[in-house]
């Protein structure tokens, strides 16, 4: 950048100024006339809305702004207040907007540069027509990407940032605007998770707990179980295989949270389930499937099997096939048992080659919403933990509670963080791993 | 003894035989005990026989021992495979029926006088459980004789259990009866009312309007998610840029994120731009958010050779050329991979749509319909049209699917290679 600005001309340098100068200059008139559109769009943002949006954050941190009532004295007039979501929001978008800005500003410099550059070797410099066309050919990246980064800066950059911003809040039930104003509490949230004093901690640890047990359990459970699955299939022996498959692939089929409003309904104390068991004299009073504290845990960890082990099993048969069927035949001759093969040929080969798969699924598991959410909703709901929160409430659906029912939006971006923290965690196991496999020579 | 009959595995006649005789023994001690009253399975035949909704169901499997012990005898003096057929369909089906008397007999007890007394499972006593584990034991053993792969006991009690709940909510959506409590799993009377219902102009349920809603957000994503999602995918793999890994990683880390921790930000953005409560909104956002996963696509594209792309380059194609005459006609798995999931996964989302579509009824899509249908107020009174509802979802599903189920495994296949 500096280096650009002692080389340039009088031009380039006045382009640090006014974008796209130095590109009008050399004859680049729609390419320069657009960086100048594009600073004076930005700058007419900032001085009509930007700088006050921009001011506004910050004294959203000073207290002089914290649970002052908008009212004017004298004669009893309400007068609108400031409304910290908007503020906050706001402020956030013209963040955004600015570096966005600054990455056109830089941008531009590079286009004018080189502009300037084609014409000091005596070339044209390629004029809007010739950009056009790049556009198809070695540039078709800034084409393709335009899209999907304006949408991820609006719609998923934006909303983040905003919500990670609103953990340093007290953004809670007690503080909602329009009627009250919420100010900076640094890491306050935090600190009342993690404390062992309240019912926030009381309830953070014990869910944090489950979460990880549930995430551990149904990956592994399902894993195996879909394992086992595609190996009985796949065995010799067994006609129909493509029957047996699709049986089992029709419930993976089925849209999940189908399958699991159904199992909930059947599971219910007047479900189809309780009747015929009572009905064929097994019990006589309805069984908590989905009510009792452990009852309802292992209820999910079953359903969730159930709905987990077909698609294990149609991803492995796969794999499963391209085992090279030599190993097995020796290790016959060499007299080794059903389990012995699979201890040491079919597992280590699976291992090797899905633990990425096993990784994410464990992520997706710690986050896995629908099970919960649609078989016991987080009940059965207990006075140990934070209102609202239940026994089988994994971090997620705790954090939907939160934002959804009782409007701690503060909590719920601050379990969202935790949740962040442990997704990394184990990716960054997966990423240090895979490399490795990679590094090895394959299995063998 | 020691005959050797080729494609048979006489060495397990021994187990089979004497679990078979074993289970014969057991017929004879006490099955059930009622009271003080203890029944052998020769009384129940008999007993139930005289007159119960259920009258065969025990001298069938008296009758099944009998018939296996002499075919089990039959085989242990004149091995042959004929002998050996016939034995493993007699004891699967003398398993099938020991297994099935035990949701029969609180029905044939209860309905019978002379047993004086109501049933619990608990009375059941030994007699009964030693022929459960005889029976079964006897028929892994004759499917060994016979060379059949024991795996089928295993992939049928499994295929009942995954199967269960396809079949209580087929035969609860064309069931006549309305209600959630039954007491019974056939129905008594069957109907298609429910289907009708649905659709129908007055109903309480758009049911019909939600399955176009559903229908067009689904499909419109679709296009567009699948576009993007190639276009990153091959912007990401076959073009070299600056700033493509810093790209990547930041896409890693922000899919770290819970999705819908942002979703109240992403509400109130969608408002301020007048969008809330509208099915454009989910196209939007589905649309916004698709190039996050571009990995499967980008790792198959990655298989592709990067040499066609040099040979395409030297006849002087441009990338753009070469996207859509090279690496799009190479790529079909993956791409009707990204369809099928682009446009199964709208079908399925319920927490963001129930979210931007608020109470808004008309504009619901099934998920949230669906779930709306199944809470605790109307549960009871629209039990079976959601059973019909689910169904009118899940049936295309399943066929698409299923049709298209060996895309789906490459698709994922080539994602775990990397």
């Amino acid at each position: 950048m500096i280096r650009i600005f002692k080389n340039g001309d009088i031009f380039t340098k006045l382009s640090f100024l006014i974008c796209g100068l130095s590109n009008m200059v050399r004859g680049q008139i729609v390419k320069g006339l657009s960086f100048l559109a594009i600073e004076i769009a930005y700058f007419y943002y900032m001085f009509t809305t930007g700088i006050e949006d921009l001011s506004k954050i910050g004294t959203l941190g000073t207290t002089q702004q914290g649970m002052v009532f908008d009212e004017k004295q004298g004669i009893m007039v309400m007068t609108q207040g400031d409304n910290s979501m908007l503020i906050l929001l706001f402020g956030v978008i013209t963040v955004v907007l600015t570096f966005t800005f600054f990455a056109f500003w830089a941008v531009s410099i590079y286009s004018g540069e080189q502009a300037r550059l084609a014409k000091v070797h005596g070339k044209k410099a390629p004029g809007f027509i010739d950009d056009v066309k790049s556009l198809f050919n070695d540039n078709i990246y800034k084409l393709f990407l335009a899209v999907p980064v304006f949408g991820i800066l609006t719609f998923t950059v934006m909303p983040l940032i905003y919500m990670i911003l609103m953990a340093f809040t007290n953004y809670d039930v007690n503080h909602q605007p329009p009627g009250n104003l919420f100010t900076w509490v640094g890491m306050d949230n935090f600190k009342a998770l993690i404390s062992s004093t309240n019912v926030l901690s009381d309830t953070f640890w014990p869910i944090l707990g489950w979460t990880l047990c549930w995430g551990f359990i149904a990956t592994f459970s399902c894993y195996f179980g879909g394992i086992f699955l595609a190996m009985v299939i796949n065995s010799k022996g067994i006609a129909f295989k493509k029957v047996w498959r699709t049986i089992f692939v029709m419930t993976m089929a089925i849209p999940s949270f189908i399958s699991l409003l159904v199992v909930k309904t059947m599971l219910g104390k007047n479900g189809i389930i309780n009747v015929l068991l009572k009905n064929w004299g097994f019990i006589t009073e309805s069984v908590p499937f989905l009510t009792g504290p452990l009852s309802a845990k292992i209820t999910v960890i079953v359903v969730n099997m159930w709905i987990g082990i077909p698609v294990t099993m149609l991803m492995v048969s796969g794999i499963l096939m391209n085992i090279p069927g030599e190993l097995y035949e020796s290790a016959k001759i060499d007299g080794a048992n059903p389990v012995k093969t699979f201890t040491k040929i079919t597992f280590p080969y699976m291992l090797h080659v899905t633990t990425p798969y096993l990784i994410t699924n464990l992520i997706g598991n710690f986050n896995n919403f629908g099970v919960i959410y649609f078989l016991t909703g987080g009940e059965p709901l207990t006075l140990d933990y934070y209102k609202g929160a239940g026994k089988t409430d994994l971090l997620v659906t705790w954090l939907y509670k939160l934002t959804n029912d009782s409007k701690d939006y503060n909590l719920a971006a601050t379990i969202g963080i935790v949740i962040f923290i442990i997704s990394a965690t184990f990716s960054l196991i997966t990423y240090s791993r895979s490399k490795a496999v990679k590094d090895e020579e394959g299995f063998m | 003894m020691n005959k050797i009959v080729i494609g048979m595995n006489l060495k397990y006649r021994i187990p089979a035989l004497l679990s078979l005789a074993a289970g014969f023994i057991a017929m004879f001690i006490s099955v059930v005990t009622v009271g003080d009253k203890s029944f052998n399975a020769l009384t129940m035949a008999t007993m139930t026989m005289a007159g119960s909704k259920f009258t065969y169901s025990y001298a069938m499997i008296v009758a099944l021992y009998v018939i296996a012990l002499v075919l089990g005898l039959i085989l242990f003096f004149m091995p042959g495979k004929l002998v050996g057929k016939c034995l493993a369909v007699v004891s699967a089906a003398k398993c099938v029926s020991v297994t099935l008397v035990m949701f029969m007999t609180k029905a044939v007890v209860d309905s019978n006088a002379a047993f004086g007394g109501k049933f619990m499972v608990k009375d059941f006593s030994l007699g009964y459980w030693l022929m459960l584990v005889l029976s079964l034991y006897e028929l892994i053993n004759v499917l060994k004789i016979n060379k059949i792969n024991t795996g089928y006991i295993l992939l049928t009690v499994m295929s009942i259990v995954w199967l269960f709940p396809i079949l209580w909510i087929v035969l609860t959506s064309i069931r006549k009866e309305q209600g959630y409590y039954v007491g019974y799993f056939f129905p008594k009377g069957y109907t298609i009312e429910n289907f009708t219902n649905l659709f129908k102009n007055n109903s309480v349920i758009p049911f019909g309007k939600w399955w176009i809603n559903t229908f067009i957000v689904a499909s419109v994503s679709c296009v567009l998610v699948t576009l993007i999602i190639l276009m990153t995918s091959f912007a990401l793999s076959r073009v070299r840029f600056e700033g493509r890994s810093l790209f990547m990683k930041i896409i890693l880390v922000i899919g770290m994120f819970p999705g819908f921790m942002s979703m109240i930000a992403v509400y109130n953005i969608l408002k301020g731009i007048g969008l809330a409560q509208t099915l454009v909104a989910l196209v939007v956002v589905n649309a916004a958010g698709a190039a996050m996963g571009y990995y499967i696509c980008k790792g198959f594209f990655d298989t592709i050779p990067k040499s066609l792309d040099e040979a395409a380059i030297i006849d002087g194609a441009t990338r753009w050329q070469i996207f859509t005459r090279v690496t799009i006609p190479l790529s079909k798995p993956i791409i009707i991979y990204t369809i099928l999931t682009s446009f199964l996964g709208p079908w399925t989302d319920y927490i963001f749509p129930s979210m931007v579509l608020g109470d808004k009824q008309s504009m619901y899509t099934v998920a949230i319909g669906l779930k709306w249908l199944t809470d605790f107020q109307r549960i009871d009174t629209y039990y079976c049209q959601f059973a019909a509802g689910s169904l009118m979802v899940s049936v295309p599903i399943v066929i698409l699917f299923i049709a298209l189920q060996r895309f789906y495994v490459e698709g994922l296949s080539g994602a775990v290679k990397g």
